[in-house]
């Protein structure tokens, strides 16, 4: 029913389709090598814990991490950031963050707040960029443990200066978090090369993996005080949990279906799997803007530049409610869009669309120029015949 | 605190007693009895209040609107001040049953039915009254009682015609076996769309009121199994005739509960970040926009567009697309905005 006459253009809340390799994967693993990684030594426990390996090897590569074991597997983008935040700050603790950021991390940031963490969050631009000046400024006014930003906003696309950000932060003894929900498998996230602290990834939208994959990276001599206790296969005689990652952060049995699939998605992004992803989207996303800007009545949110963006592009429309809209695309065009606040109310209150929020058009790998032209007709009737 | 008039020698329930179908052995049974009454508007709390007189002893009483000014016309349990405070009809009925019949059990449950509580909500029940304003919840609770077997009693009134049918699981037709496919939604009228009179809902009541007793005093020598339909100001009336159950009825030939599983009901989803719920049918609709305005005109503000229908209600907006979708605006409530669907879009 659904995939083949819709255009989705709500990849950044989940990349779809996903490659036949990865359904491929899961299902090998769940027919052959569904056993519980480094619990036993039976054929299929090691089939599983290979499998781990293999993806947390790709993971580590892909990410420029050079140490597989600092790479954590966790359920998704917010689950590796509330793991970060929980597990490195204190009361008394003094972190910076940035206005577009999503709830993901928002949302831990203000339970923190809460409990003794000062937050303080840099205003960012009404086109959603960061003015390194004021992080700079920021850090200088008080001594700061963590910089917690995001790589790209889930709202306008917009790209933050992530590894400008992180020498600032080290420069004045913070360490830096970055949530590169929108980013990863899409722009470079060399996190050695950008000096990265913690960077915390979602398997299931740029990498192509299925939803329940997500991992934190941790650089190496920083550790995080596990928010869960429990298995690990490892040291099963200490009650204390493991010290060495990435068990220490692992506890459980990990999502070894998920991850097998992930793995797949990963063979297929590197060797430049992702630059050729990069410039596709950045074409889309160029054509998109352009033709954007030739429709009466519509506004697009963000730089409207696509080289300083990744593919997701928000608009209002004149006499629209983003719901209605993005009801409108669906149901007269079959165009898939997400439309209101997607979960970042901050960011729609930097760029100044708050309440009501946008409509977010997110193009995807397999998105053709074609789709893009018919989203553009469907969205010039739709603003002639404005709700 | 009210005083209970004391009831010397069982003179309360002595003319009903006396009637020969039900006697004291009946009364008896009333008294043992458990109804689940669904939907305590015009149908509902016409089947509670009868159901309450006439002495069973536990009645449940399932709603999730709350009693609004336009119920008072046809909805003979409640008044102003329920009106008024915006009570939970379910509450409001319970309260009210209290003051008639302080002599037996009555549970208000304020909840929307849905495929998670309906089975729990059946379970137990000697018989389970249709009080319900919409075809998606019937079908749910025909699942739910063929299932269970535990005999329903459909009824339905709108305009002046009202409909009625009693289903005895695997003795007579079910719900499924009349109507094997759904209304498609949007392409039925409501009491919000052409209206009601209240004697055509007494009528229906009465039925299923009647039709429980039988079935509660143990007469099924008696009951009526035809559909009953008529209408009071057409002065139509046709009783179709009694029909074998459908062997390869979904529901009750084949036990595929399509409803109770969850695939064939419609879908609700708070929309981020916007006091909104969006509603979508279960079933693939293709919704004539202009029909459907000519429906509800005069019910409030309307735009209609190729692409949208806009129905402007008080608190609350219904945005109407081609898909049968609606956007429920004014409220983060996924049972609100299904019962406003419910009644402006009908499913």
């Amino acid at each position: 029913m659904w995939g083949s006459d819709v255009i989705y253009l709500d990849n950044a809340a989940t990349s779809f389709p996903k490659p036949p390799e990865v359904a491929a994967a899961i299902s090998d693993f769940l027919t052959d090598k569904a056993g519980n990684p480094g619990r036993s030594g039976h054929g299929l426990a090691l089939a599983a814990q290979g499998v781990v390996s293999d993806t947390r090897r790709a993971l580590a590569s892909f990410l420029g991490a050079g140490d597989p074991a600092r790479l954590a597997f966790t359920l998704n983008a917010t689950d590796a950031l509330n793991l970060a935040l929980w597990g490195l700050l204190r009361p008394g603790d003094r972190v910076v963050t940035t206005s577009m950021e999503h709830n993901a991390v928002a949302r831990p940031l203000f339970a923190l707040a809460e409990s003794g963490v000062a937050v303080h969050r840099i205003p960012c631009a009404r086109d959603g960029s960061l003015d390194l000046a004021d992080l700079e400024c920021e850090l200088r006014s008080m001594p700061t443990r963590l910089v917690a930003m995001t790589h790209a906003s889930n709202v306008c696309g917009t790209v933050l200066p992530i590894a400008e950000a992180a020498e600032l932060a080290h420069r004045h003894g913070a360490l830096i978090l970055v949530d590169a929900a929108q980013t990863a498998g899409v722009l470079p996230v060399d996190v050695t090369a950008r000096g990265i602290d913690l960077l915390a990834v979602p398997g299931h939208k740029g990498l192509l993996g299925p939803t329940g994959t997500g991992a934190l990276y941790v650089a190496p001599g920083l550790e995080l005080t596990p928010t869960r206790q429990g298995g690990t296969g490892s040291r099963s005689e200490e009650l204390r949990q493991p010290r060495q990652m990435p068990d220490r952060l692992e506890a459980g049995t990990v999502n070894t279906v998920g991850i097998a699939g992930l793995g797949a998605a990963l063979r297929l992004l590197r060797n430049g799997g992702a630059a050729e992803v990069r410039a596709h989207e950045e074409a889309l996303t160029a054509r998109l803007l352009d033709g954007l800007r030739d429709i009466p009545g519509v506004h697009v949110q963000g730089t409207g530049d696509a080289s300083r963006q990744v593919a997701v592009v928000s608009v209002t429309v004149d006499g629209w409610e983003p719901v209605d809209l993005g009801a409108a695309l669906d149901s007269s065009f079959k165009i898939a869009v997400r439309a209101g606040l997607h979960c970042a109310p901050l960011a729609h209150h930097s760029i100044g669309t708050y309440p009501q929020g946008t409509v977010r058009l997110a193009p995807g790998p397999t998105t053709t120029p074609s789709e893009i032209d018919e989203t553009l007709a469907a969205l010039r009737e739709l603003a002639l015949a404005a709700g | 605190m009210t005083t209970t008039p004391e009831d010397h020698d069982g003179a309360r329930y002595s003319r009903q007693a006396r009637f020969r179908g039900i006697g004291q052995q009946g009364q008896e049974r009333l008294t043992a009895g458990r109804v689940l009454v669904v939907g305590c508007g015009a149908l509902g709390s016409v089947s509670a209040d009868l159901l309450a007189r006439s002495g069973v002893g536990h009645i449940t009483v399932v709603d999730r609107d709350f009693v609004e000014v336009s119920n008072l016309q046809r909805q003979l349990l409640f008044d102003e001040a329920d009106a008024a405070a915006g009570t939970p009809k379910a509450v409001a009925a319970a309260e009210a049953i209290g003051r008639i019949n302080s002599g037996i059990v009555v549970e208000p449950v304020v909840a929307d039915v849905t495929p998670d509580n309906v089975e729990a909500l059946v379970a137990g029940a000697d018989v389970v009254l249709d009080g319900t304003d919409n075809l998606e919840t019937r079908y749910l609770l025909n699942d739910a009682c063929v299932k269970a077997r535990i005999p329903w009693i459909y009824g339905g009134a709108v305009g002046s015609g009202g409909m009625a049918m009693v289903v005895l699981p695997s003795r007579t037709p079910c719900f499924r076996c009349m109507f094997p496919v759904p209304a498609a939604a949007g392409s039925l009228d409501t009491c919000e769309t052409a209206g009601v009179l209240a004697s055509a809902v007494v009528m229906v009541s009465a039925f299923q009121w009647t039709e429980a007793v039988k079935l509660l005093v143990g007469d099924r020598e008696h009951l009526n199994l035809k559909l009953v339909y008529f209408d009071v100001w057409e002065n139509d009336r046709l009783d179709s005739d009694r029909l074998d159950p459908a062997p390869d009825c979904p529901c009750c030939g084949r036990h595929r509960y399509e409803f109770l599983d969850a695939g064939a009901t419609s879908r609700t989803a708070a929309l981020c970040g916007r006091n909104a719920v969006q509603v979508s049918p279960g079933h693939e609709v293709a919704l004539d926009l202009r029909e459907l305005a000519n429906r509800l005109e005069g019910v409030g503000a309307l735009t209609t567009t190729r692409f949208l229908l806009r129905l402007a209600l008080g608190a609350h907006e219904l945005t109407v697309f081609p898909d049968g979708r609606a956007i429920v605006k004014g409220t983060s409530d996924l049972s609100v905005a299904r019962s406003l669907y419910a009644r402006y879009v009908g499913v």
